[in-house]
């Protein structure tokens, strides 16, 4: 049913005052034909038929009425929002344009606050996504630091423990020294008594002298500085001194000692003499440590250019699961720390990480009381000639007198090394300068051009270091060999000509001395 | 001289940044204020394609969403190509624009188009992973990554979709 015609009438003036609907009809080229209604309103002023449609509304372009369309909220670049309807009209259409600018801001507002709400909950929700992500991190870095701080907590009391250790075993040999020494200076000692008490004292102090080697070789490995030094030396002097080391040793507890090298062993092999002594000294020390009935002994053979070597005792053995455990961290290379056996000192563990720097293999077997054998297999080059050189512990002998007519600079803090120093080069031939402090060694250096300079590096007021430097400085050339119980690798090899490292032994440097001199 | 003609359409979620790329692109401007579409803008710009010939591109900004209604889908009728616009900032809205794609060519087939990974600028808040970007530019013909705000690359990618239409009409 139709509406009342007044009715209808006012809907349309009431059409007609609020959206101004303007009406063109277009051909298919988009030209206009005819027009009703306001079109200035709409921005289309000075309208003509014929005008192209397309400049004066883009927004047709791909609308040629072929179906009816309406496309509500049209802004164009310039004007208010319209509302477009397309009618076809037979060959033709209908363009019907009309206000749409009040519905339009309507709607705005409202989608306006609509997206800015949704803006604010996707911020929100990546400012909790971002504070999930740190509170994970901080609860990641929490964890990390604990770790870290158990671990520090550990070695801290291994590092105990191991200073617990290691100063037990100092003492033993330190012991010997002291009561030797007191021995030694009573006035009613015999001669034959003070040579026995010089013995001892030489005999511990080698002790110590290996322990502290070891406690170095430890520190080296753990730096990861320990390299392989192969030279030739001559194997039955190597055994000899292992012998000479741990004999006395056994003999004290009581226990048998023996070494037996086959027909097989060579007279002179190239290897890491030093590296292969230090297994060698700390597997037997071990041997002859824990060994209470019975003794020790080391059985050497060769065969397709390896050492062949068993150390054999009869001490209590090494269980199992002990076994597994140093066995399974020498495979991995772990910490020497974290794996040595409680009583089986640092030598054991130290000699397995040397063993595998010697490309060797070693293999342990061992039943509780029933003792334990250590089988070693080290390569070595065999060597037809003897060596030229001094092997690793030089006896003291008269051989190293002067070459020729020399003076020598010794630096030194410790008056007990200067009495000694002095007695030995003199006795070889060689004039000698004393100097206490780095100041005296330059003064002196200077004044007599030594043929020779041996420097301490810690002396007092003015360093070794910085006196040889000075010494470079004013154009001192001849040769200075620094004396220290440091790492050698901080010295300054622009002004050191060689070191040799403390505890000196003279019979080493009476052969540095010649080899300068020559 | 020749002028051609061609409707573009702008599409993409909400707040992604396409009334700022046109308006970049179209009046080069740009302002920080956000300011909702309704409906669509259309706006209008030529480029020179070649020496002789000019393209004058009919731009509508279709209000922002993530799926197109029957009215926005009208608004599409008789484009000639369109570009596609995700916010860097937002991955979702990168979603929703390949969405959008693929709705708009169910219904009127395979047409060029440019991919917008727009606000650039604001790396500090980026949420498009390297490895997301890989993806895209490899399944996407011409992905760009915009900067409405600074212009970055605004006028490559749309002079690229123009040069597409004028050779896919020339064929």
């Amino acid at each position: 049913m139709s509406l009342p015609i007044e009715v209808a009438d006012y809907l349309q003036t009431e059409f007609e005052y609020s959206r101004h609907p303007v009406c063109f009809l277009i051909d298919a080229s988009f030209h206009l034909l005819e027009w009703w209604g306001d079109a200035d309103l709409h921005g289309f002023t000075e309208l003509q038929s014929g005008d192209n449609m397309l400049d004066r509304a883009p927004y047709l372009l791909g609308h040629t009425g072929t179906s009816r369309e309406i496309l509500p909220f049209v802004s164009p670049a310039a004007g208010q929002t319209i509302e477009v309807h397309v009618l076809p009209a037979g060959d033709n259409f209908h363009v019907i344009v009309m206000d749409a600018s009040h519905e339009h801001d309507f709607h705005q507002k409202r989608q306006q606050n609509v997206n800015e709400v949704r803006l604010l909950h996707a911020s929100q929700q990546k400012l909790i996504s971002r504070q999930r992500s740190l509170i994970g991190e901080l609860i990641e870095a929490k964890t990390e630091l604990d770790h870290r701080r158990r671990e520090a907590e550990r070695n801290i009391a291994d590092k105990n423990q191991f200073v617990a250790m290691m100063t037990h075993e100092f003492r033993t040999p330190l012991s010997s020294i002291i009561n030797y020494a007191d021995r030694a200076l009573e006035k009613s000692t015999s001669t034959s008594e003070l040579r026995k008490s010089a013995e001892a004292i030489a005999r511990a102090s080698r002790h110590l002298n290996s322990l502290v080697e070891t406690v170095l070789d430890d520190a080296r490995l753990e730096a990861g500085s320990l390299t392989l030094t192969d030279r030739t030396f001559e194997v039955r002097n190597l055994f000899d001194d292992l012998a000479a080391i741990m004999a006395p040793l056994a003999a004290e507890k009581g226990l048998s000692f023996a070494i037996y090298l086959s027909d097989q062993v060579p007279d002179n092999v190239s290897a890491d003499d030093v590296c292969l002594r230090q297994i060698l000294i700390n597997l037997l020390g071990n041997a002859v440590k824990f060994t209470e009935i019975g003794g020790v002994r080391l059985d050497v053979d060769w065969s397709q250019q390896q050492f062949h070597i068993k150390v054999s005792d009869t001490g209590p053995g090494i269980d199992l699961p002990s076994r597994e455990r140093i066995f399974k961290a020498f495979e991995r290379g772990t910490n020497l720390g974290e794996t040595a056996i409680p009583g089986t000192g640092l030598g054991l563990t130290l000699s397995l990480e040397l063993v595998r720097l010697m490309r060797g293999q070693i293999e342990l077997v061992s039943e509780p009381d029933a003792g334990c054998t250590f089988v070693i297999i080290i390569p070595a080059t065999f060597v037809e000639h003897a060596p030229d050189e001094e092997t690793v512990l030089p006896e003291p002998a008269e051989k190293f007198h002067a070459a020729r007519p020399a003076t020598i600079l010794l630096c030194d803090d410790d008056e007990d090394l200067l009495t000694l120093a002095e007695y030995y080069l003199h006795r070889a031939g060689y004039g000698l300068l004393l100097a206490r402090n780095g100041e005296e060694a330059v003064e002196k250096a200077l004044a007599y051009n030594p043929d020779l300079v041996l420097m301490d590096i810690n002396t007092p007021r003015l360093s070794g270091a910085d006196a040889a430097a000075q010494l470079r400085k004013a154009n001192f050339a001849r040769p200075i060999v620094a004396l220290t119980a440091s790492d050698i690798r901080k010295l300054d090899r622009s002004v050191f000509s060689d070191s040799l490292r403390k505890p000196i032994q003279m019979p080493r440097l009476l052969a540095q001395i010649q080899s300068y001199i020559q | 001289m020749t002028l051609l003609n061609s409707k573009i359409c702008i599409l993409g979620d909400f707040a992604v940044g396409k009334t700022s790329t046109v308006e970049r692109f179209v009046n080069n401007h740009f302002s920080d204020k956000y300011l909702t579409t309704i409906g669509v803008k259309v706006d209008t710009k030529e480029i020179q394609l070649t020496e002789y010939v000019k393209l004058k591109l009919i731009i509508w900004d279709i209000a922002g969403t993530d799926r197109f209604g029957p009215v926005e889908l009208a608004y599409l009728r008789g484009a000639s190509g369109y570009i596609l616009v995700a916010d860097g900032t937002r991955a979702k809205t990168v979603a929703a624009a390949l969405d959008l794609k693929s709705q708009a060519e169910e219904r009127y087939g395979e047409l060029p188009y440019v991919f917008l990974l727009n606000k650039s600028d604001l790396q500090h808040s980026w949420d498009v992973s390297d490895q997301r970007l890989d993806e895209l530019s490899q399944s996407l013909t011409n992905v760009f990554v915009t900067s409405a705000k600074s212009g970055d690359k605004v006028d490559e990618a749309i002079s690229t979709l123009g040069e597409m239409i004028a050779d896919r009409e020339s064929q």
